[in-house]
């Protein structure tokens, strides 16, 4: 357990806010009819670090984070948020703060006033609607009707609404949807920095390089089902493996020379993927024995294609079976 | 629109103490369900919309009619003119009620709602207080104001009616009583039904169209359906004296579209309960 957490006993000061921090679902199930939308799927989410939430559209996302925060009704299994349901957390923004999807608002009504209710709603202090409407930067703006709001706006009012408790836990759906490069990073360092606090994180996306940059650990979602359930930093050492691509008019005898040096050795076409030793070494180890190189090159394949070939099998919507592309992979 | 710089997203300090001394409770539920239904326009319109149609309309009315009714050309007595414009103004009423509900669904903010105040019951409770005291409140005020307008019309031609009177009273604060009903009415709707234009075309055909036409049902037990209609059982005790003879006496009729607005209510807060967001 990460030091922050202990620190804010003070938020249950007279009323018991048992402060784990964790998010835990267990066989959680959504069948919709004879439609399984989450498929008894368990995880834990903990705090101090950023988890993502990772699958493409339609994988049950959204539906999960439904039912973490008590909307949506468990088909089967149950989720918890620091030990107890949603529903049962006497104030619920106080404990966990969630971006919804962005739209979740009246579109007649002001920023602040939306801020307004939801504070009275959870006796959180007024003076906290001006703190948050500055920190997501929509001052300005705080008395326009959210109507006008373009979506990037929205979505910060939406992380404004999730912060208003600042509130231990916090859940993000979607987050960087709608926002410009410099709110995408804005987005980034706000997760991060939440999580450096020692709060717990989970944050849905379906786009794999929007989660290397922001999240630590990773649970992988496809057709309703866990498909990965890891470190960050394991998933790109087992997912985006690097290789040496080597190019050679004398391929087959470099090939049996870097296979008996141990290499392990593939043959694309014309090129060897080579994987086992650096592209210097390679070169000086061919160079030795006098063969001519064409290509040394270092490919890093991309954590968004190790993405999609675990998920290749569970996207729900694909361009085309051949190509099983995720909706908004185009990045 | 300006970009708060990245290293202020700092100031949040987990350890701090923000939240405030106790856990919020129903009176917090409704404070935030009054900040929500007076913080949109189409609230204020619908109220504004809601006097003028009714306090204006009994007025106008009485002022047109105010010979006819001395005269007894008009057929009715005076007292059955002293809330006319209500009849109309019902239909600001249903607006509200609907709108309360059916604009959460139609916008998604019912995700907000139910995410910051979990106790589906609460809400529910909170929302039937807000509308049905703030109609009950406009209701009666704008049936006052049109009783003092039309009556001044009335007095000149000497057919006016008093306060004291039997039934006029009873039919202002009655008129207030009538429009919190229908407000709950199309409220318990929007929550079964949840769109706007499929909730107010419901309510306000069975309290205009499907009410009337029950009259023209046969025999007794056609009277009867017709008598228990919510628009003919509840619209009674808003009038000093009914245009329509075959209407339940007011306080009984009042009991029973009462109980129909209950049970509405009730199945309502069922499905509510157990429907996803």
């Amino acid at each position: 357990m990460v030091g922050g957490a202990a620190g804010r006993q003070g938020l249950g000061h007279d009323f018991s806010i048992r402060c784990d921090g964790m998010i835990a679902a267990h066989d959680l199930t959504k069948t919709y009819g004879q439609k399984t939308a989450v498929d008894a799927i368990s995880f834990t989410v903990e705090p101090g670090r950023v988890t993502g939430f990772l699958g493409p559209n339609g994988a049950g996302k959204s539906t999960t984070m439904r039912m973490i925060l008590g909307l949506d009704r468990p088909s089967a299994g149950s989720v918890t948020v620091n030990g107890r349901r949603y529903a049962d957390s006497p104030a619920p923004l106080r404990e966990v703060g969630a971006l919804l999807e962005a739209r979740a608002l009246h579109p007649g009504r002001s920023a602040r006033d939306h801020l307004r209710w939801l504070a009275v709603s959870n006796r959180i202090p007024a003076a906290r609607v001006d703190e948050v409407l500055a920190l997501v930067g929509l001052e300005a703006v705080a008395g326009q009707r959210v109507g006008k709001f373009s979506l990037g706006m929205g979505q910060r009012l939406g992380i404004a609404v999730a912060l208003l408790g600042d509130p231990p836990v916090v859940v993000l759906d979607e987050p960087v949807n709608g926002l410009d490069p410099e709110g995408i990073r804005w987005v980034r360092t706000l997760a991060r920095q939440l999580a450096a606090d020692g709060r717990t994180v989970f944050v849905s996306s379906h786009l794999m390089s929007e989660m290397a940059l922001m999240a630590d650990h990773l649970v992988v979602i496809g057709r309703g089902k866990v498909l990965a359930d890891c470190a960050m930093s394991d998933f790109i050492a087992d997912h985006a493996a690097s290789f040496v691509r080597v190019r050679s008019p004398q391929r087959e005898q470099v090939a049996d020379l870097l296979r008996g040096s141990g290499l392990d050795v593939a043959v694309h076409d014309d090129e060897l993927r080579v994987q086992g030793l650096d592209a210097a070494g390679i070169g000086e180890l061919v160079g030795k024995y006098g063969l001519y190189l064409h290509e040394l090159t270092l490919v890093r394949s991309s954590l968004e294609d190790a993405f999609m070939t675990l998920t290749a099998d569970s996207v729900e919507y694909s361009a085309s079976n051949a190509a099983a592309t995720p909706v908004g992979s185009a990045r | 629109m300006t970009m708060t710089p990245t290293s202020s997203t700092v100031v949040l300090d987990p350890t701090r103490h923000v939240p405030g001394v106790r856990p919020p409770g129903f009176a917090d539920t409704l404070r935030a369900e009054w900040i929500k239904f007076w913080t949109v326009r189409s609230t204020f319109w619908s109220t504004a919309m809601l006097f003028v149609l009714g306090a204006g309309l009994t007025t106008l009315v009485c002022g047109l009619a105010a010979k006819d009714i001395a005269s007894g050309a008009a057929g009715d007595p005076p007292g059955a003119f002293i809330t006319w414009g209500m009849m109309i103004a019902q239909i600001t009423a249903i607006v509200l009620g609907t709108m309360a509900v059916t604009s959460e669904y139609g916008t998604g903010m019912i995700r907000a709602t139910l995410a910051a105040m979990p106790g589906r019951g609460a809400v529910l409770a909170a929302k039937a207080i807000v509308v049905s005291a703030t109609l009950y409140v406009v209701g009666t005020v704008t049936a006052f104001a049109g009783y003092f307008g039309g009556n001044w019309f009335l007095d000149r031609e000497g057919v006016g009616v008093a306060l004291s009177d039997d039934g006029v009273l009873r039919s202002l604060f009655g008129s207030g009583l009538y429009l919190a009903g229908l407000g709950l009415l199309a409220a318990a709707l929007g929550l079964l039904v949840r769109h706007t234009a499929a909730v107010l075309s419901a309510v306000l055909g069975l309290v205009f169209v499907v009410g009337q036409m029950a009259w023209l049902l046969p025999g007794t037990w056609g009277e009867w359906i017709a008598k228990l209609m919510p628009g003919n059982a509840g619209s009674g005790v808003a009038m000093a004296v009914s245009f329509n003879p075959q209407l339940l006496s007011p306080w009984t009729g009042f009991a029973v579209f009462a109980g129909e607005v209950a049970v509405l209510l009730a199945v309502a807060l069922v499905v509510f309960r157990r429907r996803d967001a």
